[in-house]
């Protein structure tokens, strides 16, 4: 696993300090600033809208294998070794835009607390999460027109406001900080974070697990007895999951896992980023959404695939009623065009018995020849 | 036919004393079923790209083994030119096409069964190709033989079909592709494609294959140094030895220019997706910028052939011809240049005029080189040499791409090509020409006297035998 997580992120950084017990550390130092600790509500939002579209300009700056860091202030993390299971932690830099970043944390305990500042000019800032930690979430805002000395500022988790979270933030250096640390532990703790300055200001962190970028939005269709393989990618930018999980709802919100419980129907192949769902021998009523999940420590991030199944006969419809279409106009045609020669034929054998024209077939003979006159003289 | 004797060109008498080209009338039917025939030809390897990425997935073969399905597809379509041309001597356009028709349509529906690439291969690339093959070449013959004074445009309108088909089955399939599924997509297509039997229908012979009783006559009279079998003038087939087109100093102008600029053609058509997409252009408006170009192509071909049938282009049409190549070229010269998503969409319309421009013209000079007699066998000839740099060009760009990692070397290469091949043309047309008027300004009354002797032996029988006497000069 080490190995994975080695490929997994481009930059990794020693990581050092921090253990247990510890609510307050700065391993690195960005600014210094001021945690403080808060529990959190538990209400997950529909957050997950915001995908972390431009995940790769995180890693524009990243460079090589070493602790090097885009901000010359901040420290490098040293590895914790406290469980058998991997311990070394991963930071992936800021991304250019400074809308995306991703940690990826382990420790045992949520013990390891990371910063996270969003400045006065990003609205939002987007936190994929691996593991349990905790956050330290810092707003930043330069204040409107008249600044007063001290606003009321207070947190709000989806919607919700936190509890015990109001706080006077005073301006100091023509800004306003409001930092709170959240210990995201399970998925309950996931959602939208939101910062709010007085009546006039909010800032929101997003916090989740790793998206899957590709959300394939046409069904995949198949026929009545085909092998059919569902797929699910998560981008091999992104930390790999630890294993996928496979639903089908049933209609109504129940859920069913499609792994192991027909072992002769479906048939799963997980492949680090990639997970392959085989349905044999399909029929109308595996017809749905087939719902697959990256699984984090943290929580399972999941997207959905359609699945369409057609008998024979539905493309065979439209196909015979254009063989129908295509029979009855060259009929007509052929009809049409050996209806006008024999009238032809009976005008010429009619009036005019001259064999001139061996051509008792070629209807167009006399408008040939008339043309054909006009020919002459152009 | 004033013109023509201006021109002096060899092949003008063949016009003159064949069956006189209706020139309107059913004609233009003949031209819309062309139209379907040529745009299924030209567009089916193309459109069905939209299905590759579904096909990959469901037989889990790579990208590269899917692109070949259109190459063979192309490939084949070129390279069957020959037989293609003996069926349509022999038999006249009609029969051809709607078998050619009836092989599209198979091909499809047997390639909706596929489990396996090679089947695919087979059914798609081997006899659908073959079946546009055959649609291709007698659709433009039977142009060839409807028209003469409108011939241009009535060719402008039948290559106008390319774009159009184009335009219309790219989202069609998208649209049967996300109901049905490729299979069910390559069924229905199948059945579109049977369309072209409506084509074929549409493409009455304008002369009956020669019987034996009205040929004989003047046959008899006729028989010359060619070595013909006695009776049937269908058997004038075996004496179109190919050899004897590369003694003609025209045809030969006219295959080194084609050759170079297919050899260009392509691979900008190809490439520019991912040339836009390199300097940072989206993806979705990337890929608008080819379905501007195919619009812009739509409207340009019949506005050439328009152009080109007028009274001061006509006898004119090589150069006309060579200026759209160097037109083409220069565009691609230019392309470099081009860096952003503005100057891209110009270059793309200026490209679809170009690229409209030459196709409209490409084959309306050969026929204009050749005449209606001798085109059928010259166009297969014509198109299986062009098999070499159509397959070739794409590859050869995109190694120029890889080696040097720059897109801009490939419209260097691709507009060099072309525009050199244009300026060949060009020289070398005033050249032959200043040649032929000399010579044949020795010889006109000479010409004269046969071209009226052909006419009283021809129109009786109507058959096309006048190309034995053509043969002579």
């Amino acid at each position: 696993m080490q190995g994975d997580l080695t490929a997994a992120s481009p930059c990794i950084q020693g990581r050092r300090g921090g253990r247990g017990g510890e609510t307050m550390q700065q391993p690195h130092r960005r600014r210094d600033r001021l945690t403080q600790r808060t529990e959190e509500r538990t209400t997950m939002t529909a957050a997950w809208r915001q995908l972390p579209v431009l995940i790769l300009l995180i890693l524009a700056p990243c460079r090589t294998v070493s602790s090097k860091s885009v901000d010359p202030t901040t420290q490098p993390l040293v590895s914790i070794a406290s469980q058998p299971t991997d311990t070394r932690s991963v930071v992936l830099q800021e991304s250019v835009d400074q809308t995306t970043q991703t940690l990826v944390s382990i420790g045992p305990q949520p013990t390891d607390t990371r910063t996270f500042v969003l400045k006065g000019d990003t609205t939002f800032k987007n936190v994929e999460l691996l593991n349990p930690v905790n956050l330290s979430l810092e707003c930043v805002w330069t204040g409107s027109q008249n600044k007063q000395p001290s606003i009321t500022g207070y947190w709000r988790k989806d919607g919700a406001e936190v509890q015990d979270s109001r706080v006077t933030v005073n301006l100091k250096e023509q800004q306003y900080n409001l930092t709170k640390v959240f210990s995201i532990a399970s998925e309950e703790n996931l959602g939208n974070y939101t910062c709010v300055f007085g009546n006039e200001f909010e800032m929101y962190f997003i916090l989740g697990a790793p998206q899957m970028g590709e959300i394939r939005d046409k069904p995949i269709v198949s026929y009545v007895g085909d092998l059919v393989v569902l797929i699910c990618k998560m981008d091999e930018k992104k930390p790999k999951p630890n294993t996928w999980t496979w639903y089908k709802f049933n209609g109504t919100d129940r859920e069913e896992i499609s792994a192991a419980t027909d072992p002769h129907r479906y048939l799963t192949i997980n492949d680090g980023w990639k997970t392959k769902l085989k349905v044999k021998n399909v029929s109308e009523a595996d017809s749905g959404l087939y719902h697959c999940g990256a699984v984090y420590n943290i929580s399972t991030s999941m997207t959905h695939v359609e699945l369409k199944v057609i008998t024979i006969m539905e493309p065979l419809k439209p196909f015979i009623s254009i063989l129908i279409e295509v029979i009855i106009l060259v009929a007509a045609i052929l009809i049409y065009e050996r209806s006008r020669s024999k009238k032809k034929e009976a005008e010429a054998n009619g009036p005019n018995a001259e064999p001139k024209n061996a051509q008792p077939q070629t209807e167009d003979n006399g408008g040939e020849e008339s043309s054909s006159v006009r020919q002459r003289k152009a | 036919m004033s013109y023509t004797l201006d021109r002096k060109m060899p092949p003008a008498p063949a016009d003159v004393s064949g069956p006189k080209p209706l020139d309107g009338g059913w004609g233009w039917m003949v031209v819309f079923g062309a139209h379907i025939s040529i745009g299924f030809a030209y567009s089916t390897p193309k459109a069905l790209s939209i299905f590759f990425k579904e096909i990959q997935e469901d037989l889990g073969a790579s990208y590269s083994e899917i692109a070949w399905i259109s190459s063979i597809m192309l490939a084949v379509m070129y390279a069957g030119g020959p037989v293609s041309s003996m069926l349509v001597s022999r038999f006249g356009s009609r029969p051809v096409v709607m078998m050619g028709g009836l092989m599209c349509g198979v091909s499809m529906v047997t390639a909706s069964f596929g489990s396996s690439i090679v089947y695919l291969y087979l059914c798609i690339g081997i006899i659908g190709g073959w079946g546009l093959c055959f649609n291709l070449n007698a659709s433009l013959t039977i142009i060839s033989k409807y028209f003469l004074a409108k011939r241009p445009l009535a060719n402008g309108l039948a290559m106008a079909g390319s774009p159009v088909f184009l335009c219309f089955l790219a989202p069609v399939n998208q649209f049967l592709l996300g109901h049905y599924g490729w299979r069910g997509s390559l069924l229905i297509l199948g059945g579109m494609m049977l369309n072209c039997c409506v084509a074929g229908a549409l493409m009455r012979p304008v002369a009956q294959p020669c019987d034996l009783r009205a040929c004989a006559p003047p046959q008899e009279v006729k028989q010359t140094n060619n070595t013909k079998s006695s009776g049937s003038c269908m058997k004038n087939v075996k004496t179109f030895v190919d050899l004897s087109f590369f003694k003609d100093q025209g045809f030969i102008i006219y295959l080194v220019g084609n050759v170079m600029f297919i050899f260009g053609a392509y691979a900008p058509i190809v490439f520019l997706s991912a040339y836009a997409i390199s300097l940072g252009v989206e993806e979705y408006s990337a890929a608008y910028l080819l379905s501007i170009m195919g619009f812009v192509d739509m409207f340009v071909r019949p506005g050439t052939g328009l152009i080109a049938n007028s009274k001061w282009i006509r006898p004119r049409i090589q150069y006309l011809f060579s200026f759209a190549m160097v037109f083409n070229g220069t565009f691609h010269l230019l392309c470099p240049l081009m860096t952003t998503y503005t100057l891209l969409v110009a270059y793309a319309v200026f490209f679809g005029v170009g690229f409209g421009m030459v196709f409209a013209l490409i084959f309306e000079c050969l026929m204009d080189l050749m005449g209606s007699q001798r085109f059928p066998s010259a166009v297969g000839l014509v198109t299986i040499i062009e098999c070499f740099p159509m397959l070739l060009g794409p590859p050869a760009a995109g190694f120029l791409v890889d080696v040097f990692g720059d897109y801009k070397y490939l419209f260097f290469m691709c507009g060099g090509v072309i525009t050199t091949g244009g300026l060949f043309l060009f020289v070398m047309n005033v050249y032959n020409y200043n040649r032929l008027d000399r010579a044949s300004r020795g010889d006109d009354a000479e010409q004269n006297q046969n071209t009226t002797e052909n006419q009283e032996q021809v129109t009786p029988a109507g058959c096309t035998v006048g190309s034995a006497a053509q043969d002579d000069q």
